[in-house]
């Protein structure tokens, strides 16, 4: 049996401000009575979907923020760490998902960044440049110290955070998506590294949302969803559709419903669209009525298709034609007159004015339409806002809340909210439900379906493949910026098929 | 829970929430008329109001801009230019009353489009931009002047700021009209929310059909036309007309004033009730001043002290109320 070095019991945070406080007269819970805890020598994998908490968990054992409720121990004694540099004094190390590097240094500047080697008052250069190569070169990396990490590939700037973090000898190593940005050949470096670690008996918190990954580096599961701890499995007992169920809490195919019918009328056609000067041109159409899915990889130049359509980004030539007038190049505010919406992914750069309340965000589309003698009408506007919020089931406490008080999923709905005043005939929808709980998703589709029986034509962007399965009448695919497939059977609407097409 | 519906408590709360400076400009007024001789008078409450009249046609503009997380250096210099202008019309010119203010607002209008244009189209830093124009429209207003004031204006010009009707000086009377028609604006009107919306975030305000181009180009002319008006209101009160007039001076206390009335320099907040005690709390602060007859460098101090205690309010505020 091996020794338990760190404990986490009945953790909870509410969302927080930018010290890692809890915002002032919120209820919303990111983390509620979590277990968590690390064994000597373990990998211990954590999963849930996005908006579980295991990023916010660990930046609580990182030292980023605070715990509100709970407490930790390490080796059995209750700790709390005021920052990041005592977590790191006690030996746990974090590397983040998104990458913390001064892109303005060089790598062996980076790694020894804040305990520079010195030789009397002067920085010892040339050591700290051997010793930064000897690094890499031990864990199988040719990266030239000298290199300023702007200059560095994603990939290889993810290696330099977690030589950097690897050479503080911790005992716990936090990994926080560490294979999202590496290619396979990295990847199985990076798990020989992580075999070497746990022979040297250090522990590795792993998050992932790579299943095939878990098996071959992992000792323990822990899955948390909403915010809460779901369950631990040792990898004995690995089942995919058990841990599927655990994350998702239900059974995914009673998520979608389709009760609308697709209609002949063409409102979006997209003619001969370049997104970049050297990708191929992109045709492709969206019918009255119809759900048509937009898959592909990040990257892969889908958002770049939506944001050109909706006057947000400059394309290279091509004609963009709704209900057969040409709309290419308007500006946002005459698009939404027109009818057309686009739902950005970026909820909280793009889509909602957060230091707003709920009315002032839900009516922010609709001011022209709704006030065209610019005299704002209070009461009505409390009264729409109230009709949304019953309407979408958003869980505010008033319509004066402002939305950085509200979970995820909430100001999803407010931001959908925003867009169904608007009217809309052409709905974009730029990953819909990101980043929001399985609940919120459900409904989300659920507005999809009525919106789309309404005849609305809806282009829905989605990386999430069962999403895109059970929503769309038709799929295109997206490889490198163009059309790399349409998929009309539901037949072929397999993950496979689809994942085959992108890559 | 409707508005209606609410606490008298919560109503306290989100007055003092939303209008700051009404309470520090209470504070003060209450300590000075305690420790100030002659500070609780009548007559000395109609030379604060007098005195800030044309400070808050000023504070309304840049609050305006603040609004955007823009700023206009540029405004104090745009003061004295506009003054000139409506000088050298009036009286060198001898062009017809109407006439020359028209053309003086039209100035203002165009250095603030000029300002507008340059943030919004070229994407320069508001900062840097008026920065640069405030110093070409001081040498223009120089040039045009060839340094010289221009006094004793013709009295049917003056009539305009110094006459009283019912009462009340038209200066303060103008001032009162614009605080209301610039209080419909903000809080009234799609202007004012769309305003707030483009401050905190530019991309979504663009992204929900606001127009932000056309509304960051305008805020800046809106300002500068204000400052028109107080230029000319301020060249009447003096009763000369001077390319000096306002500068960098001028305009921080114009921008203090709006940053005590809780204006945030990140854009998306400012209020109309606030800056207008704002100016209102610098004003009595000066009169104070006068009365206990320190030295106007003490003054200076006071003012960095007072500034620095709202600040210090606001951030207090916003945290626990």
């Amino acid at each position: 049996m091996k020794k338990t070095i760190l404990e986490m019991n009945a953790i909870t945070k509410f969302i927080f401000d930018e010290h890692g406080q809890p915002l002032r007269g919120t209820t919303v819970k990111i983390l509620e009575d979590v277990h968590f805890d690390v064994k000597e020598a373990e990998v211990h994998v954590l999963v849930g979907e996005n908006g579980a908490g295991k990023s916010t968990l660990m930046k609580i054992i990182g030292g980023i923020i605070p715990a509100d409720e709970g407490e930790m121990l390490l080796d059995g004694e209750v700790i709390t760490f005021a920052g990041p540099r005592e977590s790191l004094a006690h030996g746990i190390g974090f590397i983040h998902q998104e990458l913390n590097l001064c892109l303005n240094l060089d790598v062996a500047q980076n790694i020894f960044l804040g305990r520079e080697r010195q030789k009397k008052l002067f920085i010892d250069k040339a050591s700290m440049y051997t010793e930064a190569r000897e690094m890499l070169l031990r864990l199988g990396f040719d990266i030239d110290p000298k290199t300023m990490v702007r200059d560095l590939s994603t990939a290889q700037q993810q290696i330099v955070e977690i030589v950097k973090v690897l050479s503080y000898d911790c005992r716990i190593i936090i990994m926080d998506e560490p294979t999202a940005s590496l290619t396979k050949s990295e990847i199985d470096k990076l798990f020989a590294i992580i075999h070497d670690l746990r022979r040297n008996g250090i522990s590795i918190i792993y998050i992932s949302h790579r299943f095939e990954e878990l098996k071959e580096i992992g000792d323990r599961i822990t899955v948390l969803r909403d915010g809460r701890y779901i369950g631990t499995v040792d990898i004995e007992d690995f089942d995919y559709d058990k841990i599927i169920s655990m994350m998702v809490g239900r059974k995914l195919g009673a998520m979608f419903q389709s009760s609308h019918q697709v209609q002949d009328e063409v409102v979006l056609e997209v003619k001969g669209l370049r997104i970049s000067r050297n990708t191929e041109p992109i045709n492709l159409y969206v019918r009255s009525g119809e759900v048509v899915g937009l898959s592909g990889l990040v990257g892969a130049g889908r958002t770049e298709l939506g944001k050109s359509i909706f006057g947000s980004r400059t394309y290279y030539g091509g004609e963009i034609l709704y209900m057969g007038e040409e709309i290419g190049g308007l500006h946002p505010s005459n698009l939404i007159e027109k009818g057309v919406i686009y739902l950005s992914e970026d909820r909280k750069l793009e889509g909602l004015v957060l230091d707003m309340s709920l009315k002032d965000n839900m009516t922010m589309a609709s001011l022209k339409r709704m006030y065209p003698k610019t005299k704002i009408d209070f009461k009505r506007e409390e009264v729409v806002a109230q009709e949304s919020i019953d309407k979408l089931n958003i869980v505010a406490n008033s319509v004066e809340q402002i939305c950085n008080t509200l979970s995820g999923g909430n100001q999803q709905k407010v931001v959908v909210a925003k867009w169904l005043l608007t009217n809309p005939k052409l709905l974009i929808l730029d990953e819909p439900t990101r980043g929001i709980d399985v609940n919120a998703k459900s409904e989300i589709y659920k507005i999809i379906d009525q919106l789309a029986s309404q005849g609305v034509a809806i282009l829905m962007i989605s990386s999430e493949l069962p999403e895109i399965i059970g929503m769309s009448d038709r799929i295109y695919v997206m490889k490198r910026g163009a059309i790399a497939a349409e998929l009309t059977d539901k037949r072929e609407f397999i993950q496979e098929k689809i994942l085959s097409h992108t890559l | 829970m409707s508005t209606t519906q609410l606490l008298f408590s919560e109503k306290v709360r989100r007055f003092v929430k939303r209008n700051g400076s009404v309470v520090i400009f209470l504070i003060l007024a209450i300590i000075a008329s305690i420790f100030v001789k002659n500070f609780f008078a009548l007559n000395n409450f109609l030379t604060i109001i007098k005195q800030a009249a044309i400070p808050i046609i000023a504070c309304l503009g840049i609050t305006l801009v603040l609004m955007t997380g823009g700023i206009d250096l540029s405004l104090g210099y745009t003061l004295g230019l506009c003054s000139i202008t409506v000088g050298l019309l009036v009286k060198g010119v001898g062009l017809p009353i109407w006439l020359s203010i028209f053309i003086t607002l039209l100035v203002g209008l165009l250095v603030g489009f000029i300002n507008g244009i340059l943030v919004q189209v070229v994407k320069v830093p508001a900062f840097i931009v008026t920065l640069g124009t405030g110093y070409i429209i001081f040498g223009i207003a120089q040039i045009v002047s060839s340094g010289s004031d221009i006094n004793r204006l013709p009295a049917n010009f003056r009539a305009i700021g110094v006459t009283n009707i019912f009462g009340l000086n038209t200066t303060v009377l103008i001032s009162l009209i614009i605080c209301v028609v610039m209080y419909y604006l903000l809080h009234h009107s799609t202007f004012g929310r769309s305003l707030s919306a483009f401050g905190f975030n530019a991309k979504a305000a663009r992204m929900s059909g606001i127009k932000t181009e056309r509304l960051n180009i305008s805020v800046y002319m809106i300002c500068s036309f204000l400052v028109a008006i107080a230029a000319i209101l301020l060249t009447i009160r003096v009763n000369c007309a001077q390319p000096t007039m306002g500068g960098g001076v001028y305009t921080f206390e114009v921008i203090t004033g709006a940053i005590i009335g809780g204006a945030s320099l990140f854009g998306g907040i400012g209020t109309v009730i606030g800056s207008v005690f704002g100016v209102l709390t610098i004003k009595v602060l000066e009169n104070c001043i006068n009365l206990l007859n320190v030295s106007y460098y003490t003054y200076q101090a006071f003012q960095g002290i007072v500034i620095l205690l709202a600040i210090i309010f606001e951030n207090v505020k916003n945290r626990r109320l």
